[in-house]
Formats: structure tokens, sequence, C-alpha cells
């Protein structure tokens, strides 16, 4: 049963999920393309999850349960990503006192771990195959702007949606 | 969504600045979105279980309804020419804003010898193994933990 996987699916990942939302990206789109998205669809779903307020990846959960099983799949993926994570810090509390923590070392571990993760997400989103070159150039010129200067990548993600409209519209 | 959350909760004289910070830092210890989890854990600080249930399904709930709203719209209008070109373009920025957060990541990082290594081997390995992300990620967090712990300090 498709909303079994999808609450499945969606609990591992969240086990994972740290340091933010974006390191899990790649996660989610080994997990669902093809299975349930094709790859330009995952693209898209992700700009529109960036652009829509909230974290990404819940967002990016939200959206795939959406469109799969309605309704009911959204709500149960969103919940899916975040059960591990409530279960963590429930149980933290308990597991606190039994055992001593370097909080300094751990942290260190895990910004190590998520920036592996972040460089595997770029790995896996990276355009591979039919190259287009104007969508190329959008991808650079949005890695300049959200790299150089602090302009919110909302705008970003609007414009090049935009101008990608625009320009295949004059082109024909 | 984070220093929103630090700024309302001090607006309401419900937590300081450097109470939130510490609240901060714990959250980033544990799996979840950020802004999820640090809402849990102040949630949890100010009214227990209850405060936790409250603050989580609060986060929760604007960004769920943003999704179904757009998806449904884009379910009605996703056909159109224009719109696909549109949604092809908006994609187009994601590897290109990932790779911007891993510049910025990378700039801020206080790299060290193993940091460094860690990094890079831990990233060859999670791409060349999709499918065994998990025990490769804690595999390597705990062996990081305990290097950490030797080598730098």
């Amino acid at each position: 049963m498709e909303l079994l996987a999808i609450v499945w699916t969606f609990f591992k990942i969240g086990v994972v999920s740290f340091g933010g939302g974006w390191s899990i990206v790649g996660l989610i789109k080994t997990e669902v393309v093809p299975r349930w998205i094709n790859e330009s669809g995952f693209s898209s779903l992700i700009a529109i999850a960036q652009a829509t307020p909230g974290p990404v990846a819940l967002n990016a959960a939200t959206m795939i349960g959406w469109q799969r099983q309605g309704i009911l799949g959204a709500v149960l993926a969103t919940f899916s990503v975040v059960t591990f994570p409530v279960i963590a810090i429930a149980g933290a509390g308990l597991l606190a006192k039994r055992l001593k923590v370097d909080q300094r070392a751990l942290q260190e571990s895990l910004r190590t771990g998520t920036l592996a993760m972040m460089a595997m997400t770029l790995w896996v989103l990276l355009p591979k195959g039919n190259l287009d070159p104007i969508l190329i150039g959008l991808g650079v010129a949005s890695f300049a702007l959200a790299a150089f200067t602090k302009i919110n990548p909302l705008w970003s993600i609007l414009g090049a949606g935009l101008v990608n409209a625009a320009l295949r519209a004059i082109i024909g | 969504m984070v220093p929103v959350i630090g700024s309302a909760l001090e607006k309401k004289g419900w937590v300081g600045e450097t109470d939130f910070l510490d609240l901060f830092a714990t959250a980033q210890s544990f799996p979840g979105p950020l802004a999820f989890t640090t809402a849990l854990i102040a949630g949890r600080k100010l009214c227990g279980a209850k405060g936790a249930a409250a603050a989580g399904l609060g986060v929760l709930l604007p960004p769920f309804g943003a999704i179904v709203l757009v998806g449904a719209l884009i379910g009605r209008l996703g056909q159109l020419a224009p719109v696909q070109d549109f949604l092809a373009g908006a994609g187009a920025t994601v590897p290109g804003l990932v790779a911007a957060m891993i510049w910025k990541m990378a700039r801020s990082r206080k790299w060290t010898a193993l940091r460094a290594v860690a990094t890079i081997a831990v990233a060859v390995a999670l791409s060349l193994l999709p499918g065994l992300t998990i025990p490769v990620f804690f595999g390597a967090i705990a062996l990081l933990y305990f290097a950490e712990r030797k080598w730098s300090s």
C-alpha cells in the first residue's frame, strides 16, 4: 500500500534530518525519484517547497504526500518526517541523566556529517544528461546571488521561473 | 525562521536571548527541521509536554496549509506551457542554492585536518551508497565523535 510506503520512507528520512533540512533533500530525491515523481518534477517541487513558508524538507514531504495520496498522504508524510525527531527529543531527557555526552564533540561531528550530507545533496541534484543552456545559466546565476549577495533566495527562484517562461515564450 | 522564533519569544517575555541561544544549540543536536525542533524544545520549556505539542503543531500548520494551497493551484494550472516553463526555471536554481549554502558553511567552518578529510570521505561514501544513508551517516557520526574527543580540544 502506497500510504504505508510514504509513512515508512519519510520516517526514515526524518531519522537523519540533522542540520536543518536542506541536508536531506538529496536523500529525499534518492528515495522518491523515480518511484513517485520524475527528475524535473522533483526539482520544481523543491523550488516550490523553498519558496513556500516553512522548512524545505517538511514542505517537500507534504507536497509529495499531497501529489500521491491527497490530503491524507500530505498529513501522514508531514507527521512521518517529524516522528523520529519528536521521539528523540522526548527520549533525550531520560538518556542524558544516564550517560554524559561531550556536547562540543557531538556538535562538531554533526557539523561534519551535515556538510557531507549537503555535498551528497548537491551531487544528487546536479543536472545530468540533456543539459539546457538557459537552465544551467539560471542555476549558476542563483549560486552567485546566494553566495555573494544578501538577496533572499526567494527572488532567485521566482525570477528564474519568470525569466525561463519569458525566454521560452519569445524563442517559441 | 529561527530568528523570528527567538524575537517572538523575547517579545512575549517567555524566553530571554541567552536562554534562547542555549535552547537553539540543544535543538541543533537533534534531527528534524530546526524551526520545528526549536519550537518543540521552547514549548516544552514553557509548558511541558502540552507546550511542546502546541508549539510543534503551531509551527507545522501554516506551511502545511500553504503547501496544500500551492499544490492544488499547480494541480490545476500545471499542464499549461508557461507554468511548466516557470517551474523548470525555478527548479534550475535548486542546485545553485545548495552549492551556495555549502560555500557559506565551508567558509564559516573551523577547519581541522580531521574535519576536512572526514567531510570529503563521508560525502563520497554517502554519494556512492545511496541506499545506506542511515548506517553510513550514524557510523560516521559515532567515529567522528570519538575522534573529536581524542584529537581536538
